[in-house]
């Protein structure tokens, strides 16, 4: 449905033009949760913005395609924003307008994409209160009579409003209460399940993307890392930076107690000082010469790392 | 609290800047005229009385006669008022109007050539004396190319409480030019104002929720953003509204615009006291005012303050 090649987005500093993202490339299917993983800065983000249309100077698209059901939208995403394409922001206490009613809101949303008459839109904007779970009394609440998580629940709302086939979630509930967090990932999981609308799902951790996806995307220093089926990359990773990431993760239970957290060494570089070849291996306990020479590509469509290059798949 | 202090001063003023007692009966009155005259004037009562009275005939708009003209002054006040409220109001409309559409102009097509002229240009707005952008209009559209009146109000049509020049079209044309000279600076103010508030805005994450969803360019510009801004451009305005009443002195006096600021000009020449402290009082007044109706927008725009104010009545 959704399918990028060789995505480039440049920054341009000072003058000079900075890569962002850098040869990125992978697809989205009807219907599937998309994890996109990776640590702050890594390009999550920015994906996201530069599929839904929304990167601005100093960034541009500098290469790439971006084709969304055979039409090319990387020109063109005001078509297709909202209407096909909606994002999610991660801080939903500012995602609103504050002096507008959220009723207001999602009935503007409605009727800028569907012909819907003020009655009609009025209806279908209560309904959608009601699947995520929120009464129709509140209609004509403003947004600071709400709480965060009520507030993404709205925010949810207006995404799925004008029935998009494509939701990108960037961190979803990294504002909110743990016990929040859960709820409101069941909701939009439960909700483009119904509708067979796919998601983006950004975010850093890698709990969420255990529970939630049906795939996932690595990223490291605006490079796809690694890419595959949740259960597959999760329990057998192919790139030791996915390797780090899992490793990283906290766990509760028994034989965690008091036990160190695992750290990747060093901190992901800085994009003007990103290194030739891999961009990882200063960071990579099983780094070879070839790492520091030659940029590895995704090999066996699975991860861009040297090592898989000798036998069939390693780690 | 505020008109209380305006009050305390234009009544110091009143009581002693030059003695009005000299004033009212000249040198060569008698001490037994001079003893009966500040007998009637309350002047041998303790001074927090005499306070007292000022600010009671203050209130029931009682200023006592003008030392020039023998008239009261508040019959003085009122007359030229509708004059210097019209001026004052089309110039805040002209100013508040053109600078909210330049500043929203400006903000949206940031480093245009036209933004950017505009914005240079507008610094000529704010540094050029107000006195002297008048006479240059005057010359430009009253003295070369005869266009417009240079002075005066024009024909008024008499109301009975009220005297307009808004119903006649040299009263209109009168208006045009001391509108802008007025109103030019705070356009300014208000454009630059809204600018930086509109870029602020523009950067909201609620914006770029706005644009993923997909809303057109103006429903994001007029109804997402503007009205998010507007607390800042009403409180600016507001205030802005009573200097100009305050300075609509300069303006007047340069048109001849027959004007309460013009009155005070007048009074200053040949110290009236009674006027200028009543032209204290009432731009005092217009300010607090102004602030109140400010205030009260703020509850109306924003829901956050109105339900704050429900939480504090109950």
């Amino acid at each position: 449905m959704l399918e990028i090649y060789n995505l480039d987005v440049n920054l341009s500093y000072r003058g000079s033009q900075i890569k962002a993202l850098d040869n990125l490339s992978f697809n989205v299917y009807p219907g599937e949760i998309l994890g996109l993983v990776g640590e702050s800065g890594a390009g999550k983000s920015m994906t996201g913005l530069a599929i839904i249309g929304l990167i601005e100077a100093p960034l541009s698209i500098s290469r790439g395609k971006i084709i969304f059901n055979k039409q090319r939208i990387e020109q063109n995403a005001n078509a297709f924003r909202g209407s096909k394409i909606s994002m999610i922001f991660q801080d939903p206490l500012v995602s609103l307008n504050p002096l507008r009613t959220i009723g207001e809101q999602l009935v503007e949303t409605i009727r800028t994409h569907i012909k819907f008459g003020r009655k009609e839109a009025i209806e279908y904007a209560k309904s959608l209160l009601e699947e995520v779970g929120i009464e129709q009394e509140r209609f004509d609440a403003y947004p600071h009579t709400f709480s965060g998580g009520m507030r993404q629940r709205v925010v949810i709302a207006l995404a799925l409003a004008p029935k998009p086939s494509l939701v990108i979630a960037d961190e979803p509930t990294t504002a909110l209460d743990v016990s929040v967090q859960a709820q409101i990932l069941e909701l939009l999981k439960k909700l483009c399940r119904e509708r067979e609308t796919s998601i983006i799902l950004i975010t850093h951790d890698m709990g969420v993307i255990a529970e939630t996806t049906d795939r996932v995307a690595v990223l490291y220093s605006g490079t796809l890392a690694e890419i595959g089926k949740t259960f597959e990359v999760l329990n057998y990773p192919q790139h030791p930076y996915t390797k780090g990431l899992i490793e990283a993760t906290p766990r509760i239970d028994a034989n965690s107690l008091n036990s160190k957290l695992y750290q990747i060494p060093g901190v992901m570089p800085d994009l003007k000082e990103i290194p030739v070849g891999c961009p990882f291996h200063k960071r990579c306990p099983r780094y070879i010469k070839k790492c520091v020479e030659i940029k590895p590509p995704l090999l066996n469509e699975r991860a861009a790392c040297w090592l898989l290059d000798n036998e069939k798949g390693l780690l | 609290m505020v008109l209380l202090l305006v009050a305390l001063v234009s009544f110091i003023i009143f009581r002693y800047v030059g003695n009005p007692v000299d004033n009212i009966l000249g040198q060569e009155a008698t001490m037994a005229q001079r003893a009966a005259l500040e007998d009637a004037l309350g002047l041998n009562q303790p001074i927090y009385l005499q306070y007292f009275d000022f600010l009671v005939s203050a209130v029931q708009f009682e200023f006592g006669n003008s030392y020039r003209g023998a008239l009261p002054v508040a019959e003085l006040i009122l007359s030229r008022l509708p004059a210097t409220l019209e001026l004052a109001v089309t110039s805040a409309v002209f100013g508040v109007f053109f600078g909210i559409t330049l500043g929203i102009y400006t903000a949206i097509n940031r480093g245009s050539f036209i933004s950017n002229f505009i914005l240079s240009s507008s610094l000529i707005g704010v540094s050029l004396p107000t006195f002297l952008i008048g006479v240059l209009l005057i010359w430009i559209f009253s003295v070369e190319l005869n266009w417009l009146p240079s002075f005066g109000r024009g024909e008024v049509i008499d109301l009975g409480w009220w005297t307009t020049g808004f119903l006649t079209m040299s009263g209109l044309k009168s208006l045009i030019l001391p509108s802008i000279t007025l109103g030019l600076y705070q356009m300014t103010l208000v454009m630059r104002l809204t600018r930086a508030e509109m870029l602020e805005v523009l950067k909201q994450d609620y914006i770029r929720l706005a644009y993923s969803l997909g809303l057109t360019n103006k429903q994001i510009y007029f109804f997402h953003a503007l009205p998010n801004i507007l607390i800042p451009v009403i409180t600016i305005a507001g205030l802005q509204l009573g200097s100009v009443i305050a300075f609509a002195i300069i303006t007047e006096t340069v048109f001849q615009w027959p004007g309460v600021g013009l009155l005070f000009i007048n009074a200053v020449y040949y110290v009236d006291i009674p006027v200028m402290s009543a032209y204290l009082l009432l731009v005092g007044f217009a300010f607090v005012i102004i602030n109140l109706i400010v205030d009260l927008t703020y509850i109306l725009i924003d829901p956050r303050l109105r339900d704050n104010q429900l939480k504090s009545e109950r």
